[in-house]
């Protein structure tokens, strides 16, 4: 028995100092930090951040996943999470987020809301780069006028010649949040069952892929964000692509109206973030000149503060459409599960 | 019993019982009220979800069946040119995960893709884009899948061919059956149980992926699963739904363990001398060659070069990477993993062998079925787990929160892949356990050897191959995966897989390709470092 | 506790849900003694030596060694802790090691008794040199049960339990090892049971016998008695060298007694058991107690022979058809045919009259 016990005691110091190694490697514990979740997968985030950390000395700690999983882990953590700032990309998210209580107010620093606009921030949360969601064309076939709508993507005459991705895409989801905001949910529904009617394939791949899809000359219309157009233009994608986006053509809905739907990268300061001083002080670096420089350089969103340009890329699109400031985008995160329901509903 | 309590014994009942509780909870919330959920998902996409997951399982199933049936039955029975090159080259198919393979397949197949680049160096500017085959998500994720998974089916056949009877194909020689009719009256027949045992691992992987599915942006049982939990908070839903994926699977189980008991009956033990393979010649032996070649190209040097082409294409993607960072992350989680599988694999199995109580038999069967659980699945579930035990502990005794240590840290991540593979790592070892007679551990213990002595000196080297064997495999399983790590992992921490997807996920696939390229090598060279068991012609 | 070295006190011994042998009482008192169990196979012997060596549990009784207690209802001390060495039947090498490195492994008991052979010394004594280099799947099962014999030799062991130690080795040379390791048991006084359905072998090795019959031990005695006053018809039987006769019991006062059958006529010599005299009884008869007489009177018809190299046994039919068995030595003077008739010596003569 007492053999027995020996060993135990050895098997069970050595499980031991084996977790207590493990947990040195994973929290190697920083006085000065704050910490990250972001479902914003770029690098250059990470370099701008880095900058950050050299500014400051404030050491950033990032995890990168899928949005509601990082999310489900900061709400089972509870008052026990590490994380500070819960970085998105939809405005619906960060409204949703918000509506469960899980981000304490002072994103919006006096700081920040001498430079961001009122629409695209809370008390909760603010935004932190632009993008639009808007129409791509090809030229050679067709020729949208000027006061083209979202809407008008449902006209019959575009029959088989409209591609859009999924309806899973969050960015979908915010769209048509947005029309259902405007036109209500029947003429939403309705609406989505004419875009249905039109597609020239059934929805597949990512934004990307539906500009591509224009180039190839399998549709004449789709509909994708701003910066993955300037993503190709960029070359990044290789010189096939950015010859094909050059065949492509934005434009810029619903100028006549509301305006094009925007949408918003952001974050949220969290309710249990043990470093809000530091969370504070990153917001509030995210949308200095300089930070939004980097940004709009390296992810062609555009600018959330006055006196920084889009990247030209994008900027030689035009700046001056006239973007949906009407339209709230908190609303997106509560007419969201009503979108995918008309959608799917169409059989989007 | 109480005589034959010890040490051994209770690892042999808690470690079972600690990966069954996932399981577990499936279970008993079946019965619960069901939430707002499940009405949506009735009302509008339950039945889509279904038939996507049957869809591809059946695509699946179907392909793999072709894939690697065809292809054993060339290598065991005939030799044309290349056989022996073949006969290994077609497991590294392993290495290649299946998310990776999509990611190339898209790559390749879109609009101004790797494709169209070629057919403009060949023939100069055109538009292409019309001749180059387009496929929807569904299609793509059975091919990506089939093309990663046929190996299970390849190997599992290809052993059932070599040890199978000389003379049963004799006496059909005799009877005058033709090469086509003794292939499908005997030799398929009787390697039947390996083929099923094959496809049955196929289809748990193909049920519980989810790297795949979702690049496809394909909504699956799986998605399902997850959406109830993460996006409508709805646990009784998802557990339910888990609980229709676990049925399947645990069906699958039975079907699995029918045949492997039936593998046992068919195999010819003594004097099974390696079957004499026949040359082939002319058009046949083109043939055969073409399908391996071909299968090997699709399968392993496709996605290869693809993901070469962009490192080399694209360098500055190469510099951006902390390469060696990825390499240690990478190793420090295949380490922990298999050294803690594999001790309490042993320790749970060795119990099993000292106590021979039944319901301690039972319980590691039954908990050998986590590995049907979808690893995203399980990841949202250990969160939820850990934080449930926390709060409860915290709130009877005053306990400090415990939930940093396991969420978010190695330990739990270690945790999970535990509860994942310990099924792969226990039934290696028991396999290896069955080799060994009972009666050897009793005269080591009347030779004055302790349980401990037992195990040290006899059965650890006794079993060093298997060792070896679910090392690696296990080696393989974690460096390929992808949910799970993503869920859990701790601040800053990435490994190849969780680098690629991070890239896949802002559309830079160019990217994605230095790591997806090195996960590929470091499987690859784990697959050669056993290839030699696992291709065993003794 | 006395100081005997084993006990075995009303111990049953569960074998299967069907099959169990119950309260069974066997003491060695010395240190160094042989006992052999001898049974018929199924009737649970091995059961009994896994029970010894702690691999199984006792179902009610007390197993004592060395005074201390090792076995009860409630208690199963584990078997590596015995110092009880046990010989299986079927081969238990370790297959991952070489013949010599599995005698050797033997060697790291660290409570054993003193031996002073070498693992060479062993691998000479049991004709083991030629594959002392060899795994156990290159060896047959002969060897591999000399070598398993010298691994549990070479470990030291308080008490040694072999189990059909000799069953797969060639006839020939069996008796030169049953010697031999009686022999090495003798001189490093290393307690022992033997299991075996073999008598020959039994009372040979044997200081003690067991016999095991119907789920019970129903004699344990020195070898000598066991032959010659079996306690039971069955064990009679069991022993299986002879044939039972019906006789009538005439004489019992004298110091020779004397019984009478209608056709052998008058048996003298001791009746093991008390008779009074008038009683009708069953009578051993086994080969070596008739004599082959030409001359005699009393001659009964040859209906089986056969020829054991040295010896024949002839088998004769008496008038009511009782059938008798005879040795003789291997000696023309002996050669009968069958249906020939036979002559034996009268009066008859046997030692010891094993009566029922």
């Amino acid at each position: 028995m007492e053999k027995t016990m020996n060993k135990l005691i050895r098997i069970i110091g050595l499980a031991i100092v084996g977790l207590f190694s493990a947990l040195l490697v994973a929290n190697s514990v920083f006085a000065n930090e704050v910490n990250v979740f972001s479902a914003r997968h770029y690098d250059s985030d990470v370099q701008l951040y880095k900058k950050f950390t050299s500014k400051t000395g404030i050491k950033v700690n990032v995890v990168s996943g899928k949005d509601k999983a990082l999310q489900k882990r900061i709400k089972e953590e509870g008052k026990d999470s590490k994380a500070d700032i819960y970085i998105t990309a939809d405005a619906g998210r960060l409204g949703a987020f918000q509506a469960e209580g899980m981000f304490q107010k002072g994103a919006s620093s006096a700081a920040i809301k001498k430079v961001v606009p009122a629409n695209f921030r809370s008390p909760n949360w603010v935004g932190i780069a632009k993008r639009a969601r808007i129409i791509y064309y090809n030229p050679k076939t067709v020729n949208p006028s000027w006061n083209m709508s979202y809407e008008d993507l449902a006209d019959p005459k575009y029959k088989g010649r409209v591609v859009i991705r999924k309806s899973s895409n969050i960015y979908n989801q915010s769209l048509v949040a947005s029309l259902i905001k405007n036109n209500g949910e029947k003429n939403t529904a309705a609406w989505a069952k004419g875009m249905v009617n039109n597609f020239a394939r059934k929805p597949t791949g990512n934004d990307r892929a539906q500009i591509l899809a224009v180039a190839a000359g399998e549709a004449d219309w789709a509909v994708a964000n701003t910066y993955y157009l300037a993503l190709m233009l960029s070359g990044k994608k290789g010189a096939e692509q950015q010859a094909a986006a050059k065949k492509v053509m934005p434009f810029f809905p619903n100028q006549d109206g509301r305006g094009t739907h925007m949408n918003i990268s952001g974050g949220g300061i969290l309710k249990h973030a043990p470093n809000k001083a530091n969370a504070v002080k990153l917001l509030e670096f995210l949308l200095t000149p300089e930070a939004q420089q980097h940004i709009v350089n390296n992810t062609f969103e555009y600018p959330m503060i006055p006196g920084v340009k889009a990247n030209k890329l994008i900027a030689q699109f035009g700046l001056d459409f006239k973007q949906d400031l009407k339209t709230k985008v908190s609303n997106y995160g509560k007419l969201q599960a009503k979108a995918l329901k008309v959608m799917n509903e169409a059989g989007w | 019993m109480i005589k034959r309590i010890n040490f051994w014994v209770i690892f042999a009942f808690l470690v079972p019982l600690l990966v069954a509780i996932p399981i577990f909870t499936v279970f008993l919330s079946f019965f619960d009220a069901t939430g707002n959920y499940l009405d949506l998902l009735t009302d509008t996409f339950l039945l889509k979800y279904l038939s996507n997951s049957f869809l591809i399982l059946l695509g699946v199933l179907s392909l793999t069946f072709i894939f690697g049936v065809t292809s054993a039955y060339f290598v065991s029975f005939y030799k044309f040119p290349g056989v022996n090159f073949f006969k290994w080259a077609l497991i590294l198919s392993f290495a290649v995960p299946a998310y990776i393979y999509a990611y190339s397949l898209v790559a390749f197949f879109e609009n101004y893709g790797t494709a169209f680049s070629i057919l403009t160096f060949l023939f100069g500017e055109g538009d292409y884009n019309k001749n180059i085959p387009k496929f929807d998500g569904l299609i793509g994720s059975m091919f990506s899948i089939s093309f990663s998974l046929f190996g299970y089916v390849y190997v599992l056949t290809r052993a059932s061919f070599i040890f199978q009877s000389h003379n049963l194909i004799e006496v059909g020689k005799n009877l005058g059956l033709s090469s086509y009719e003794s292939f499908f009256k005997i030799i398929l027949p009787s390697a039947r149980p390996a083929i099923v045992v094959g496809l049955s691992l196929v289809a748990m992987e193909t049920l519980s992926d989810f790297g795949t599915v979702d690049f496809f942006s394909i909504s699956t049982l799986t998605t399902a699963i997850y959406n109830a939990w993460i996006s409508f908070d709805d646990l009784t839903t998802a557990n339910q739904l888990s609980f229709i994926l676990l049925f399947f699977i645990l069906l699958l189980f039975v079907l699995e363990n029918l045949s492997r008991k039936g593998a046992k009956y068919h195999q010819n033990s003594k004097g099974n001398k390696p079957i004499p393979k026949i040359q082939l010649v002319g058009g046949k032996s083109i043939f055969a060659t073409c399908f391996c070649s071909i299968l090997f190209f699709c399968s392993f040097i496709f996605p290869v070069s693809q993901m070469t082409y962009w490192t080399i294409k694209f360098p500055k993607y190469f510099q951006d990477i902390n390469f060696w960072s990825l390499n240690i992350n990478t190793l420090i989680l295949v380490f922990l993993s298999s050294l803690f599988l594999i001790t309490f694999s042993f320790m749970t199995n060795y119990g099993n062998r000292v106590s021979k109580n039944k319901i301690i038999s039972y319980l590691s069967t039954f908990s050998v079925s986590g590995y049907a659980l979808p690893g995203i699945i399980l990841a949202v579930a250990f969160i939820t787990f850990i934080s449930w035990f926390s709060d409860l502990l915290s709130s009877i005794f005053g306990f400090n929160s415990f939930k940093n240590v396991f969420i978010g840290s190695i330990v739990g991540l270690v945790i999970a892949y535990f509860v994942r593979f310990f099924s792969l790592s226990y039934n290696g070892i028991k396999s290896g356990y069955s080799k060994i007679n009972n009666s050897i551990d009793e005269n080591a213990y009347l030779l004055g050897y302790s349980k401990f002595k037992t195990f040290t000196t006899i059965h650890l080297p006794y079993l060093r191959t298997n060792i070896l064997l679910v090392g690696v495999l296990i080696a393989l399983e974690i460096i390929k995966e992808l949910p799970i790590t993503l869920i859990l992992r701790p601040f800053n921490f990435e490994t190849f897989a969780t680098k690629a997807y991070s890239y896949a996920a802002q559309d830079l696939l160019e990217a994605a390709a230095f790591p997806s390229l090195c996960l590929i090598i470091w499987a690859s060279i784990f697959i050669l470092f056993i290839s030699k068991y696992i291709l065993s012609e003794k | 506790m006395s100081s005997n070295f084993l006990e075995i006190i009303n111990a049953t011994f569960v074998a299967s849900k069907k099959n169990k042998i119950d309260n069974v009482s066997l003491t060695i008192k010395e240190k160094g003694e042989i006992v052999c169990l001898l049974g018929p196979s199924g009737v649970g012997k091995t059961t009994i030596l896994r029970t010894i060596a702690g691999l199984q549990d006792l179902k009610s009784g007390v197993i004592n060694l060395k005074g201390k207690t090792i076995s009860s209802e409630n208690f199963n001390l584990e078997p590596e802790k015995r110092n009880i060495a046990m010989c299986f039947q079927d081969n238990s090498l370790f297959p991952h090691f070489n013949v010599l490195e599995n005698i050797n492994i033997g060697a790291k008991r660290k409570n054993g008794s003193k031996f002073n052979y070498s693992d060479k010394d062993l691998i000479k004594i049991l004709h083991l040199e030629d594959i002392q280099e060899k795994y156990p799947h290159q060896i047959s099962s002969g060897e591999a049960q000399r070598v398993s014999l010298a691994r549990s030799l070479f470990s030291r062991p308080d008490l040694l339990l072999l189990d059909e130690p000799f069953a797969n080795i060639d006839t020939s040379l069996k008796e030169e090892l049953q010697k031999k390791i009686k022999d090495i048991l003798k001189e490093f006084n290393i307690t022992t049971i033997i299991v075996t359905h073999d008598s020959h072998e039994a009372f040979f090795m044997a200081d003690k016998c067991g016999i095991l019959l119907d789920q019970a031990l129903k004699q344990y005695d020195i070898p000598y008695n066991i032959h010659h006053e079996p306690s039971s018809l069955e064990v009679a039987k069991f022993l299986n060298r002879g044939v039972f006769v019906d006789v009538k019991v005439v004489e019992t006062d004298c110091a020779v007694h004397s019984l009478s059958h209608p056709i052998l006529g008058e048996i003298r010599g001791k009746l093991v058991n008390n008779f009074p005299a008038g009683s009708k009884v069953k009578l051993l008869l086994q080969p070596e107690d008739l004599r082959h007489d030409d001359q005699s009177k009393l001659k009964l018809e040859v209906v089986d022979r056969k020829f054991r190299g040295t010896n024949f046994i002839y088998t004769l039919k008496t008038s009511s058809d009782e059938k008798i068995p005879v040795f003789v030595h291997s000696h023309h003077i002996h050669q009968h045919q069958k249906s020939e008739k036979f002559g034996i010596k009268t009066p008859i003569f046997i030692d010891h009259l094993v009566c029922f």
